[in-house]
């Protein structure tokens, strides 16, 4: 009985919360937000997995989440030629004055428009899979179960950080994503509602920026 | 590989070569009689001669295996004021009693099955470029002598290729594999070099002094002299190059005029004989026809890789590398198809090309057999390796597969080189002018980052610094659109899904009337109800004035 139900947890379709987060895995990032970082297990974004970011609009203030920790990955601690954040298919054109503002290092910045919804993912696996960027934004038009995963595997080979942003209704998706948080931007602020979290407990961060 | 300073293997030819004495007198030489010349003639030699090492290939029977080559009974003829003369025949043939200069009527009468065909100088002058561009791994330097004759300068590729005999041996070995009969001599002088080759003188010669002895031999027709002055001097019973040495300098200049004179000085080494290199292609080239059509893109690929192989060996022959290499398809009946591929570090492995091909393979759409392909390749550069940092490389823990070029190469191949750039921002107050993309060239990647990385030393404390955004003083929306978007008015204030709140603003921005694309602008940032931070702006002035529009989100 006990070989049983050992067999089961080693099946790694079964998620077992924070109690199997294995030590490798918990590379994290701090977001720049220390109301956040709270409720982040590690206290930051993880590393070198997929991080899926829901929104109403796009322009709604997902960059200002961002912004702090890609910043700080643009800037690679070794003198290597990595740390190049990849922006593929954005929704608009990244503004490099402003990024500049953000004190982000603009020789960093590779800006991909692929012309085809299926390129956007080879795009995106071909970017994380390399282990030359640091972060890799993406927006699908699409992004089933098995692109999901296959966008993680490849994170976690490059040792890259896929972020996807994708809308509302992507919520009841399934998706292999580490983290997924969606964002209700409202007058009072923006709150986060991270409903999936690898190795954390769901949560609301009401106004995450204060 | 090159000819030039090799001092180590050369210091002791030059030394004994030249003694203060010697050196003395070749500064008078060009001075001295002919008959003078002949009798001092092996302490003349002169250094020039003697820092080079020329090795002639004559091929005797160029203009016969230039278009023939079966082992059958064979002619080549020439026409000549309407006469057609047999110029050469094969051994075969010659056993027959057919021999040169019997015309091509007597020809066939002795021998009806012979096979006979007209002198092709085209095809000729092809089998001489080939065997210089073959002959390019053995020297750098190498000149084409019109008819039938190579000259290689191989003073520096001695010490490769294991002394003169051996690297004589592998030559004559490889022309004996081609099926050319072929000979050489070896001389200080690319002249005498020249002369030797052509007279069938199998002869090595390295010290300068043992040259004109050897030349003395050396009949007057290898020479190539006009016919009037080998005439001439045939009648005056002339037949040698000895004994034309031996002639008087003064008399044989007034008789022969002073070209002769100087092609003799040249020959000895009095004189220098400088030489113009063969050039051989920059560009690789190559056209391969189909056996049948074929549409199948993995025989396609496959077809594709033996030209690339065929490249890489051309750029590494030369040392070079390429950036840029074309591949055109070619169609029964149908307008041709161009693939260009395109690396950002210019390089010589087939390997790398291919693979590229094949991302583009992906997405090729042939719909049509394909006859023909054309490989051609971008100007090729010197080819230059880069070695790792070996810090570097022990410190970098992070996994690495490929470089940032590579990975914008990959890109660029399936989506397009357009859809793939960095960005740059450029002093300009115009939001639109305000940036452009930057292209991932080799050489701004390395620059801008080693650049911005020394000027931040600060990195870690940034984190820090960003810990609350609105500490920074944000004026620019992280998103732009690309034309800005008419907002609708009520109550003469623009909305966007509600009523906007105004935070900060009016920011005039009123420049760029110099190249009529001038703006004057108040631009503000402002919230909707819905929380949403945008960047708007009011035209004040000009067409348009008092319009607003949405310029930019700041995400």
């Amino acid at each position: 009985m006990p070989d049983i139900l050992e067999n089961l947890l080693k099946n790694p379709y079964i998620w077992q919360g924070q109690s199997h987060i294995q030590q490798a895995d918990l590379e994290c990032l701090p977001s720049g937000y220390s109301k956040l970082d709270q409720h982040l297990p590690g206290g930051g974004w993880p590393q070198n997995s997929l991080t899926e970011i829901l929104l109403d609009n796009y322009g709604t203030g997902e960059l200002r989440l961002l912004m702090p920790a890609l910043t700080h990955l643009s800037f690679p601690t070794d003198d290597s030629d990595s740390g190049w954040i990849a922006w593929i298919a954005p929704p608009f054109e990244p503004f490099p004055p402003a990024l500049k503002e953000w004190g982000m290092n603009l020789s960093r910045i590779l800006i991909i428009w692929p012309n085809r919804f299926k390129d956007i993912l080879w795009t995106a696996e071909q970017a994380l899979s390399s282990g030359t960027c640091a972060a890799v934004l993406l927006w699908p038009n699409i992004l089933d179960d098995v692109a999901s995963r296959r966008l993680q595997l490849a994170a976690k080979k490059g040792q890259s950080w896929a972020i996807a942003f994708r809308p509302f209704n992507a919520q009841s998706q399934i998706s292999a994503a580490k983290l997924r948080i969606r964002m209700d931007v409202s007058a009072e602020g923006t709150h986060l509602n991270i409903f999936k979290i690898c190795g954390g407990r769901p949560v609301i961060v009401r106004d995450y920026a204060s | 590989m090159s000819s030039t300073d090799k001092p180590s293997s050369r210091l002791r030819e030059i030394a004994s070569a030249l003694t203060p004495k010697l050196t003395q007198k070749n500064q008078i030489s060009l001075n001295l009689s002919l008959a003078e010349a002949s009798k001092v003639g092996p302490l003349l030699a002169s250094d020039v001669s003697s820092k080079h090492l020329w090795l002639g290939i004559y091929l005797s029977a160029l203009p016969l295996e230039a278009i023939i080559k079966t082992p059958t009974p064979a002619a080549v003829f020439e026409s000549e004021n309407g006469a057609r003369k047999l110029l050469l025949a094969n051994k075969q043939a010659a056993e027959s009693g057919i021999t040169p200069g019997l015309t091509v009527n007597a020809a066939l009468a002795l021998m009806p099955s012979l096979l006979i065909q007209e002198r092709n100088l085209v095809r000729e002058n092809q089998v001489l470029n080939e065997l210089a561009e073959w002959a390019e791994k053995f020297t750098s330097f190498i000149c084409i002598e019109q008819p039938s004759l190579l000259l290689l300068e191989i003073a520096g590729s001695l010490k490769l290729f294991g002394g003169v005999s051996l690297l004589r041996q592998q030559i004559v070995n490889e022309l004996e594999d081609k099926g050319l009969s072929t000979h050489i001599a070896i001389a200080p002088t690319p002249l005498a070099a020249t002369w030797l080759a052509r007279a069938g003188h199998k002869v090595c010669i390295r010290d300068p002094r043992n040259l004109v002895s050897k030349l003395r031999a050396v009949p007057l027709h290898a020479l190539h002299w006009p016919s009037t002055v080998c005439t001439t001097l045939n009648e005056m019973g002339v037949e040698t190059v000895g004994e034309i040495l031996r002639l008087p300098r003064e008399g044989f200049t007034r008789r022969f005029g002073k070209i002769c004179l100087l092609e003799l000085d040249r020959a000895v080494g009095k004189y220098p004989d400088p030489r113009t290199r063969y050039q051989s292609n920059e560009r690789f080239s190559i056209d391969f026809d189909l056996e049948g059509e074929q549409e199948a893109a993995a025989s396609l690929l496959n077809i594709c890789w033996e030209l690339l192989l065929q490249l890489e060996k051309f750029l590494l022959q030369r040392q070079l590398s390429v950036q840029q290499i074309d591949l055109t398809f070619f169609f029964f009946r149908k307008p041709f198809k161009k693939i260009e591929l395109g690396i950002l570090q210019a390089d010589n492995i087939a390997q790398r090309w291919f693979d590229l091909l094949k991302i583009k393979f992906e997405n090729l759409d042939l719909d049509a057999p394909v006859i023909a392909i054309r490989l051609c390749s971008g100007y090729g550069q010197e080819f230059t390796t880069v070695t790792d940092d070996l810090k570097l490389s022990l410190r970098q823990k992070k996994y690495q597969d490929i470089s940032i070029d590579n990975l914008v190469e990959r890109l660029s191949a399936r989506i397009g080189s357009d859809s793939v750039y960095g960005v740059m921002t450029v002093d300009e107050h115009r939001p639109q002018c305000a940036w452009q993309p930057r292209l991932l060239s080799e050489r701004m990647i390395d620059h801008s980052s080693r650049l911005i990385y020394q000027e931040n030393n600060h990195v870690p404390r940034f984190l820090t610094e960003l810990k609350h955004a609105h500490n920074l003083v944000i004026k620019r929306p992280l998103w732009i659109l690309r034309e800005p978007q008419p907002l609708s008015i009520d109550n003469g204030m623009p909305i966007y899904k509600g009523v906007l709140d105004f935070i900060t603003g009016p920011e005039r921005i009123e420049t760029g009337w110099w190249d009529h694309d001038g703006i004057s602008r108040d631009y503000f940032m402002a919230v909707n109800p819905a929380g949403v931070c945008l960047w708007i702006y009011q035209n004040c002035g000009g067409k348009g004035s008092g319009d607003w529009y949405l310029h930019g989100k700041f995400g």
